[in-house]
């Protein structure tokens, strides 16, 4: 797996191996559908278990979002945003589904929003890997604490901007505004160029 | 405008998956077409998001891949036009048969009664999950509480198997607010199980038991009805737990009284 620049997936230019796929993906091609897993799976299974926390419903959740990505294929416009990016926010979508329906709250009591620890030996040799994920890291610890705080009980906790409210102890504004504010800065950071 | 100022502010919960799922989220969709500003800035924000999720890749367990495989031999996919035709040209092709009216009037009832079956199904979910989230908000907000009183007390302790214990008490409501870190995943067939220990020896109340995520990181966990002079306590015991502790805790923590 080709490491960019920087050590990062480039969703514009860095990834159109990816895009490209994705576009034989909805013309029925199942041998690009292995290769869009091979790079993707690791990335979809990590994020839906970061959110859901149990790795039973994690792989339970990933094999719904691999397939739709399959099944959906044809909806994937590349004018719209990358293929990373289109499969990535699927996979959130449902794990934030997941984790706000009824079985899930129970368990929810034992989920934290902590960023992920280091990458370490376990991370496949995918896309995964090529990841900066340190680079990651850093544009968090850029944010000021209560910034970090809300965007990592959201994506990470999948917290509604509502819970995160309550959870922090703040006005519903306040937190829209950090989670704003800490986005910004964060696409500055990683060199988003949207 | 200042309603619309207001949904605009919404991009970033909206990015992160963060609005409410259903009216709202259905809302700022709405106001996502016809804003100019809006699918750019959340298109941005989706891809740093995205950041944040590659960062968190791990690898999935390897028969996951067989069976996607296998399922995607078995589903057909959306056409390549489906939604552009659907958009374009949706009743053309009905054809006013007088003939097929009776059966088109048939097709209809049954097409009523199942939507009308759909909707106590959908009727009877929503319930459920709205009830499922209030409990989820109540406990939030239980937890807010004793993070936020004003004799809210934190204790951090190491246990004697590695990580740390943090506890957040407070005297007047009764309650504790938990989260470990660090404590190593135990082997199959043992569980990590929490007490409250009073001052006498029998009086020692089982608080549940804690699986330790990948990342090491529980909580926070709400334990309420804490005595003063209470001890809290955690040990390793067989799954499913005790109804006594059974070993030495690995940490103890004289709380607050």
């Amino acid at each position: 797996m080709r490491v960019t620049e920087g050590g990062f997936v480039r969703p514009e230019g860095g990834e159109e191996n990816l895009d490209g796929l994705l576009t034989r993906v909805a013309r029925g091609d199942q041998g690009a559908f292995e290769a869009v897993y091979d790079s993707l799976a690791g990335p979809v299974y990590g994020l839906i278990n970061r959110v859901v926390r149990d790795a039973a419903q994690s792989e339970e959740v990933s094999q719904e979002v691999l397939l739709e990505v399959w099944r959906t294929a044809a909806r994937f416009d590349p004018a719209k945003g990358s293929a990373v990016t289109w499969v990535m926010t699927i996979a959130h979508r449902r794990a934030v589904d997941r984790v706000r329906s009824a079985t899930a709250a129970a368990a929810r009591e034992f989920r934290s929003a902590e960023v992920p620890p280091r990458l370490s030996d376990e991370v496949a040799d995918s896309v995964a890997a090529s990841l900066d994920a340190e680079r990651v890291r850093h544009c968090l610890d850029g944010l000021t604490e209560p910034q970090r705080e809300s965007i990592t009980l959201a994506y990470y906790g999948g917290y509604s901007y509502r819970q995160v409210a309550q959870l922090v102890g703040v006005a519903l504004s306040t937190i829209k505004t950090r989670i704003r504010d800490g986005l910004i800065r964060m696409r500055e950071c990683l060199g988003v160029t949207w | 405008m200042a309603l619309r100022q207001d949904l605009h502010s919404l991009a970033g919960p909206y990015a992160l998956d963060a609005l409410d799922i259903g009216a709202e989220q259905d809302r700022f969709e709405r106001h996502l077409q016809r804003c100019h500003t809006c699918p750019g800035e959340v298109r941005g924000f989706r891809e740093a998001a995205t950041r944040l999720g590659l960062a968190a890749a791990r690898q999935p367990p390897p028969e996951m891949r067989a069976r996607v495989m296998s399922a995607v031999a078995r589903t057909r996919q959306i056409p390549a036009s489906d939604d552009r035709a659907r958009h374009a040209r949706p009743v053309q092709r009905l054809r006013p048969v007088t003939r097929l009216a009776w059966a088109g009037a048939a097709v209809s009832l049954v097409a009523a009664v199942v939507l009308a079956i759909a909707l106590v199904n959908t009727q009877s979910q929503l319930s459920r999950a709205r009830q499922q989230l209030s409990q989820a908000q109540a406990q939030l907000q239980a937890i807010t509480a004793v993070q936020t009183a004003t004799d809210a007390k934190v204790i951090t302790k190491g246990t004697s198997v590695g990580g740390t214990v943090t506890v957040v008490s407070s005297v007047s409501l009764h309650q504790i607010v938990l989260r470990t870190s660090g404590l190593p995943r135990l082997k199959a067939g043992k569980i990590y199980q929490l007490w409250l220990i009073g001052k006498k020896p029998n009086k020692i109340r089982s608080e549940g038991l804690l699986v330790i995520p990948p990342n090491g990181h529980t909580g926070p966990v709400l334990i309420s009805g804490v005595l003063a002079g209470d001890t809290f306590g955690v040990t390793v015991e067989p799954a499913g737990g005790t109804i006594q502790p059974t070993v030495t805790p690995i940490v103890g923590i004289p709380l607050p009284s």
